[in-house]
């Protein structure tokens, strides 16, 4: 058997087509342009009229807006050919991405979280009927804001498709001023209204302004002096690793220390002077009262000088100072925000009821820069030696330039040295730092969403990804973890003994060791199968483990769910708890805490697999993967191999489920339907698989998705956008976000054409396919 | 004994309908060798768009002569069928013929049709409505055709079954004897040799979608008259016909049609052994589908041994 499916086979012979090509062309735009009408707005059918929705939507003058939608669509596949020169000038697809990021901040994020919806135009119309606020913020909300974004939009294509070089710079600084009135119009909104505010809008719109900025400068550069910076970026980049981080910090450390806020209770916004005055005086601790008064910015600035020092010369010793100094500050930091709220709170100012409260952004990303600079001193410290780095240095300058194409490049950037373990450090810096201030909301997305579907997503990719094995029932193993918690913690109606009860942290092993067994149990009669034949039978094991919830009452309590001693559902499973002699923490209804918890699983778990992966068990599954007979031939022991794949992949998915347990309280089989086996194995493909990254990437992605779509659409309509997106990035990317990198290398051997996206993605995929 | 006949009924009306959705699972699967999860909702489709043309026909259905019943129900079937068959080509011009040309992975298709399947069905709901109980008009009542040692034939399910009947024999007549067939049947033998040979592989793949979205979407409608029918109705009988035709022998279309019969029959026996009700019969379909896998790894019909994938 030859795959159509993936060889590409083209047609042998074709005959003329019965309408022309064109005309083919531009019907299907505009069958697409009223595909998308129905897609944007709201659901009207009623069973009595089912042409309803089709009327309001289609038959209605809106039409004509989607329909010239189509018609755009059409003539820019038409002149594709013409339109292509112009894509490919410097400056462009950052014209175009900066464009985007300012009109999705204005369309669609937050602009003031008091001002009814929180987005954009609610925040315009407050302002507008709001008197006092300074005429600039005024301006803004009602005209300038999409007037300075039109007029700077069409400067910059008129700079690129003429060719006005020195215009350029005139919109590049137009650009930035811009970006200084979203922000100066959010401050001064802010400040005048007072009141919490996440928003992040103006900060996005900022950060498009920029980028809109560096591609005017882009394209006013001329060819050569555009070669000359970009060699230079990469000659210095290639031999000082640690130096983004450093720049990131640094700017991260005074953003926070200048303007960000550090205190915020109900309508104080106080920036780090301002909690120093409030706190002057009130017992607060010394290193913290230095630490506002002048600590803060001297560990800022030693942090970053020193951690520069180490990563221009690359002295390791410095490197490792470096680290320490922003460790320190870091924990410094820390300390001094415990402070802050704990006294705030022994005041109960404002309603506090314990640390960590009423804290703004300002300490968290003074803490996340100090972390960064640290984290550069790492990287050098790190980094290979450097005298062979040097030599590499030189190879790279004589090696030419790569062919122009933008994943191209930027995996170029991701290429040079220490850029990977940047790019994780800053991960880290974000995993730690970002939650605590986010909102309630975004909080408990992050752990009962985004959290738990990661570990899932990280355990089903060594099925999937790394053994090939597709797995269509990975929900059942976190259903089995999760009744195995409940159990053990005394939350089904069948009770453990006695000395069996338990907390559960304490259950992981249980968890893990229930899991294992089931993993096995599966594995071991499916093993003969293949490919789609395995598929099915996991689904049917699935399904089994999820009906057999339901239907087995007196065991699992069946679609009632979990309950606790008094019979009642609520919570039924404990929270998490340490008791460990003097040590005691309690995790509770703060979903922060529930994050870190899950951060020490993630991190756990990702190391062991980063290991996993280059280990001999990680190499027999590539090479089962990829043809299961050949490698039964080198001496693989496929059936040992593969029963590990399952057996590991169940246990991770048993940790997922002691979490879920513990943090969602109480669960009932619905928790655990195919859906969501099949959203998983979603999550790993979206993201690349069999990489680690990718599997992380995708499961966020696709978790953030849905919920940052329920503010953005009707919720009926989530997955309906969530389908076309995957399916959408399925044929323009089917590698996926973050593609395995030794599947890119696997076939970099056998292809002459270079940087091309498909070939990424090998002919023979996984599955214990054949080739 | 009449419980038994009862049921047996009962499962083949529902095991014919399975087998109509199979076949489109198996027919794809054997051009393409890959699993169309989006067939759920060409199936779907197929209820929705009988119920638009039947509704323009003979509105809410009271006081239809009984002389038209056959003709509604027959131009049910047809449009239906048509609905779907054009929504089965439309997926595989818009979803799957791009992956083919980029020569995207195996699993990549598994994961568009997901997404295909999510889009298509949530755009039912938004295009006709989230209800989850529409009705198609009752044409037969209760009305029974005959009885077997006390066990009652319904005019409907004779129907169902009839027709299913007929709809898979003229299929198999179709692939075997047909040009289409032929190609059909080479492309899944061997695609590169089959384009040498002269076959058009896009055609005929194209074909297959369309021959699977008719069956399917025949399906569709007779699944709206027997049950009431919703945008998310695809999923649970998609999931069974899937297994249906793994259980036949995926790509193996004769396989397809015995699977999805037995199916529908082995599901509804169940109800016979005491202690096991309804909620059971779907426990007992996939422990049926994995001991009949355990012992022939490529289902009831499938021959390529140990080169099944």
């Amino acid at each position: 058997m030859t795959r159509v499916g993936a060889g590409g086979v083209h047609s042998g012979y074709r005959r003329s087509p019965a309408m022309p090509r064109w005309a083919a062309r531009l019907l299907s735009c505009l069958a697409g342009s009223v595909v998308l009408a129905i897609m944007v707005g709201p659901q009207e059918g009623t069973t009595a009229d089912y042409g309803l929705t089709f009327r309001k939507q289609v038959l209605s003058p809106r039409i004509v807006i989607f329909l010239g939608i189509g018609v755009l669509l059409f003539l820019a596949m038409t002149y594709w050919p013409k339109i292509a020169p112009f894509m490919t000038r410097p400056g462009f697809w950052p014209l175009v991405s900066g464009g985007l990021a300012v009109v999705a901040a204005q369309a669609l994020m937050h602009w003031y979280d008091q001002a009814g919806d929180g987005k954009f135009t609610a925040t315009a119309s407050a302002v507008a009927n709001t008197g006092g606020i300074s005429p600039l913020a005024g301006a803004f909300f009602a005209w300038l804001a999409w007037t300075q974004l039109i007029a700077i939009l069409v400067g910059g294509v008129t700079v690129i498709v003429l060719g006005l070089r020195r215009v350029g710079f005139v919109v590049a600084a137009a650009a930035v001023a811009a970006g200084v009135i979203c922000y100066l119009s959010h401050r001064a909104v802010v400040d005048f209204a007072g009141g919490v505010d996440h928003s992040l809008g103006y900060a996005a719109a900022m950060i498009g302004y920029l980028v809109i900025a560096a591609a005017m400068l882009a394209s006013a550069l001329t060819t050569r002096e555009q070669a000359h910076s970009k060699e230079f970026v990469s000659r210095v980049l290639a031999f000082r690793p640690g130096l983004p981080l450093v720049a990131l910090g640094g700017v991260l450390g005074l953003l926070a220390l200048i303007d960000a806020r550090w205190f915020s209770p109900a309508n104080k916004n106080l920036s780090i002077s301002g909690t120093r005055a409030l706190f002057l005086g009130s017992g607060l601790e010394t290193i913290a009262m230095q630490y506002l008064t002048w600590l803060g910015w001297a560990l800022l600035a030693g942090s970053v000088v020193v951690s520069g020092i180490a990563a221009w010369w690359r002295q390791r010793v410095v490197g490792w100072l470096a680290a320490a100094i922003g460790a320190a500050g870091a924990v410094i930091t820390l300390i001094t925000l415990y402070d802050i709220s704990t006294v705030a709170a022994l005041t109960s100012f404002d309603g506090a009821t314990g640390a960590w409260q009423n804290l703004g952004a300002g300490g968290w990303m003074a803490a996340a820069a100090l972390f960064l600079t640290g984290a550069a001193g790492f990287v050098v410290a790190t980094s290979p030696r450097v005298k062979a780095e040097r030599e590499r240095a030189g190879e790279m300058r004589g090696v030419p330039a790569k062919p122009v194409s933008t994943t191209g490049q930027a995996l170029g950037y991701l290429s040079a040295p220490g850029a990977a373990r940047s790019a994780l450090l800053i991960a880290v810096a974000a995993a730690l730092f970002y939650p605590p201030t986010a909102t309630g909301f975004w909080q408990q997305v992050l752990v009962t969403e985004i959290g738990v579907s990661m570990l899932l997503a990280v355990g089903l990719n060594v099925v999937v990804g790394w053994a090939g094995l597709l797995d269509l029932g990975f929900i059942a193993f976190y259903a089995i973890g999760s009744y195995t918690t409940a159990y053990l913690v005394g939350s089904l109606p069948v009770r453990p003994p006695s000395w069996l009860h338990m907390t559960p942290l304490l259950t992981i092993p249980f968890a893990i060791l229930v899991c294992l067994l089931a993993g096995l149990l599966l594995g071991a009669p499916t093993l003969r199968l293949r490919g789609d034949y395995l598929a099915i039978v996991t689904l049917g094991f699935g399904e089994i483990i999820h009906l057999a919830a339901v239907n087995a009452k007196n065991i699992t309590n069946g679609s009632e769910g979990t309950t606790n001693d008094t019979g009642t559902h609520t919570k039924s499973v404990p929270y998490a708890s340490i008791h460990l002699g003097p040590i005691r923490i309690e995790w509770g209804l703060n979903q922060l805490q529930y994050w870190y918890l899950l951060l020490v699983f993630l991190v756990v778990i990702i190391l062991a697999f980063r290991r996993l992966e280059q280990s001999r068990l990680g190499r027999a599954w590539a090479a089962v993967r990829e043809d299961e007979v050949a490698a039964q031939a080198t001496g693989i022991n496929t059936t040992k191999v593969k029963l590990a794949a399952f057996a590991i992949g169940a246990s991770t998915s048993g940790v997922a489920g002691v979490f879920f347990a513990s943090q969602i309280g109480t669960f009932t089989p619905d928790n655990f339907v195919l859906n969501n086996s099949i959203l998983i194995v979603a999550y790993v493909v979206f993201g690349g698989m069999g990489s680690l990254s990718g599997a992380l990437a995708g499961a966020a992605m696709l978790t953030w998705l849905p919920e940052f779509l329920k503010y953005q659409v009707p919720p009926a309509d989530k997955l309906m956008w969530i389908g076309a997106v995957v399916l959408l990035m399925m044929i323009f990317r089917p590698a996926g976000l973050i593609p395995a990198r030794r599947r890119a290398a696997e076939l970099s051997h056998f292809s002459d054409v270079q940087s091309a996206e498909t070939d990424a993605v090998p002919l023979g995929e996984g599955m214990g396919g054949s080739r | 004994m009449s419980h038994f006949l009862d049921y047996l009924i009962l499962g083949l009306t529902r095991g014919s309908m399975y087998a109509l959705i199979a076949l489109g699972y198996t027919l794809v699967y054997g051009v393409l060798q890959l699993i169309n999860f989006a067939h759920s909702e060409v199936f779907m489709s197929g209820a929705f768009g009988s119920y638009i043309i039947v509704h323009l026909i003979v509105g809410n259905g009271a006081g239809t002569p009984a002389w038209q019943v056959p003709f509604v129900i027959g131009i049910g079937m047809l449009s239906g069928a048509i609905t779907a068959a054009g929504v089965g080509w439309t997926l595989e011009r818009v979803a799957y013929r791009p992956l083919r040309r980029r020569g995207a992975p195996k699993l990549a298709f598994l994961i568009g049709a997901i997404g295909a399947s999510f889009f298509l069905s949530t755009l039912a709901s938004k295009l006709f409505n989230s209800q989850t109980t529409n009705q198609f008009p009752a044409f037969f009542g209760n009305g029974v055709l005959f009885r077997i040692d006390g066990a009652e034939v319904r005019v409907l399910q004779a129907v169902i079954v009839l027709s299913a009947l007929a709809m898979m024999v003229f299929l198999d007549r179709l692939v075997s004897v047909t040009k289409l067939g032929r190609s059909i049947r080479a492309v899944s033998e061997d695609a590169p040799t089959a384009a040498l040979m002269g076959v058009d592989i896009d055609k005929t793949i194209s074909r297959t979608f369309v021959i699977g979205g008719l069956l399917g979407g025949a399906a569709g409608f007779l699944f709206g008259l027997n049950f009431s029918f919703a945008y998310n109705m695809g999923f649970a009988p998609g999931v069974k016909a899937f297994a249906a035709a793994v259980l036949g022998g995926i790509g193996n279309i004769r396989g397809a049609m015995l699977g999805g019969l037995l199916l529908g029959i082995v599901e509804n026996l169940v109800l016979l052994i005491p202690g096991f009700d309804a909620s059971w019969t779907d426990v007992v379909a996939f422990v049926v589908l994995v001991g009949v896998l355990m012992f022939r790894p490529t289902g009831l019909l499938g021959e390529r041994v140990g080169r099944a994938a």
